[in-house]
């Protein structure tokens, strides 16, 4: 049986957000919308999985959390090849190492040290990056973002509080693990 | 009161203390000025990241993502990721997906004003929705026993056979759902034929407000029909028990929610449909009443 179109209609409407989530994801603009179309497939195919009390964007989300950690999977089990084709930028531990091309010139040279918002955000560990940015950026509650990442409120709670500390560490100039090579001066 | 640790302060940050705690954690920062600043900090890296991420979402939906959800990608999968920029595709692509929303946006319009125009049409052949079929016999016994004056019901309220009549034709549970605390109150039921059984339908009617029943005596302890809102719950034994979620569907004024339950306290599994010309919010709380309702034991 296909989707109707009021939940077709839903799905179209939460678009948007998906791309924003899928963005701050995984940054490239034509990967985060392959990660999206894939969510939205398998958002039609099991339509009637949908529970109409919940918030469709809290269920897509989750989609695409999972699909996003499929791919993860699947492409950590590729050799070489598979590796490096995958988000290069990412240890395995999901800690990022920035790159000369992430790492953009800043537009002014007082900011010295000073890491891109962006640039910062990928070296969160994933783990401690999605909560934070479900919170912050999708505005879920902890409870939903427990229910998208399939982990305990309280564990939400400790990786936004350790993430967001990272990310302030980051974004003030000093590293919040002992990696300096994350701190290449980007002027 | 003891420093709140950094969860706690993150958490407040969030919106996610109880007000009680809240407001204990709001006197704590007035008296820590370094703390505050701390989390002000924090506040303004999460508005720098929206700032700096919230750009997606003004820009229009790619037509590649809104064919997936239409349904109308031809092979898209087979090629992800390639750029759209600068082909001579993309404005046919465009004016494609524009098309597509005109074309659905009249559609939907002339669908809306043939509902309106004509309630006992709401079968008319063209409607794009893929709800089951049996939804839209729900819809239909809807549209053409609520303008009823005389015989909106076979069997009223009042009657205390009613919930097991319907119980021993329909050979699921028939409960008699209180919808009073919503503003609604049971007319009585009637029996229907659905595809291949029996279904029921029981009408509720909203419950005029106190003093406009006194102030229209006219019409007497009946209440005005003419004006009162009317929603049907419809009940079938379901194709298979296969459980189904809530699943809502618009049509015209009509909204609609319908499930399937497996097993419901009585015992055999029940297909519902709840239709009624409201806003889906407040169709929404009816239906979980009924979910709840159909859940407990009588």
């Amino acid at each position: 049986m296909q989707a109707p179109t009021a939940f077709r209609q839903q799905l179209l409407a939460a678009i948007p957000r998906l791309r924003r989530y899928a963005r701050s994801l995984v940054f490239d603009t034509h990967a985060a919308d392959d990660l999206v179309q894939t969510a939205l497939e398998r958002a039609l195919a099991h339509w009637h999985q949908f529970d109409q009390r919940r918030d469709i964007l809290v269920w897509a989300v989750a989609i695409a959390h999972n699909a996003y950690m499929d791919d993860r999977r699947r492409q950590a089990r590729l050799p070489l090849a598979g590796a490096a084709r995958h988000d290069a930028h990412e240890h395995d531990d999901g800690r990022a190492l920035p790159s000369a091309v992430e790492l953009q010139p800043a537009a002014s040279p007082d900011i010295g040290l000073r890491l891109d918002l962006v640039a910062a955000l990928k070296q969160l560990p994933l783990e401690q990056r999605e909560p934070l940015l479900l919170v912050t950026l999708e505005q879920l509650s902890y409870a939903e973002c427990a229910e998208v990442l399939r982990i305990p409120i309280g564990t939400v709670m400790s990786r936004i509080s350790r993430g967001r500390t990272a990310l302030r560490a980051l974004l003030a100039g000093h590293a919040p693990h002992a990696s300096a090579h994350g701190l290449r001066r980007v002027v | 009161m003891t420093a709140p640790d950094d969860n706690t302060l993150h958490a407040w940050l969030d919106g996610e203390l109880l007000p009680e705690r809240r407001s204990e954690v709001d006197a704590w920062l007035r008296d820590h000025p370094e703390a505050a600043a701390r989390v002000r900090e924090w506040a303004a890296d999460a508005a720098a990241l929206r700032a700096r991420l919230d750009g997606v979402l003004d820009e229009p939906v790619p037509p590649a993502l809104a064919d997936v959800v239409w349904g109308t990608a031809p092979a898209l999968a087979a090629a992800p990721s390639v750029p759209q920029v600068g082909a001579p595709a993309s404005w046919l692509r465009w004016a494609a997906a524009i098309a597509v929303f005109v074309l659905g946006g009249a559609v939907g319009a002339a669908l809306m004003w043939r509902v309106q125009a004509q309630p006992g049409a709401l079968a008319a052949g063209g409607h794009p929705a893929a709800e089951p079929a049996w939804v839209q016999r729900a819809a239909v016994a809807h549209a053409v026993y609520v303008p009823e004056q005389r015989h909106p019901v076979e069997v009223g309220a009042q009657e205390e056979h009613l919930s097991r009549w319907l119980t021993k034709r329909l050979d699921v549970p028939v409960k008699l759902f209180d919808l009073r605390a919503q503003g609604f109150e049971l007319v009585g039921g009637r029996l229907l034929p659905d595809a291949s059984a029996p279904s029921a339908q029981l009408m509720y009617q909203s419950i005029a407000a106190p003093g406009a029943s006194g102030a229209s005596g006219v019409t007497g302890a009946s209440g005005n029909a003419a004006t009162a809102q009317r929603v049907t719950v419809y009940l079938r034994k379901p194709d298979d028990a296969t459980p189904a979620a809530f699943a809502y569907e618009r049509q015209g004024e009509l909204g609609l929610f319908y499930w399937v339950e497996g097993r419901s306290a009585h015992g055999g599994p029940t297909g519902y449909a709840l239709v009624g010309a409201l806003p889906r919010e407040r169709l929404l709380a009816l239906a979980e009443v009924i979910y709840r309702q159909g859940q407990s034991t009588p």
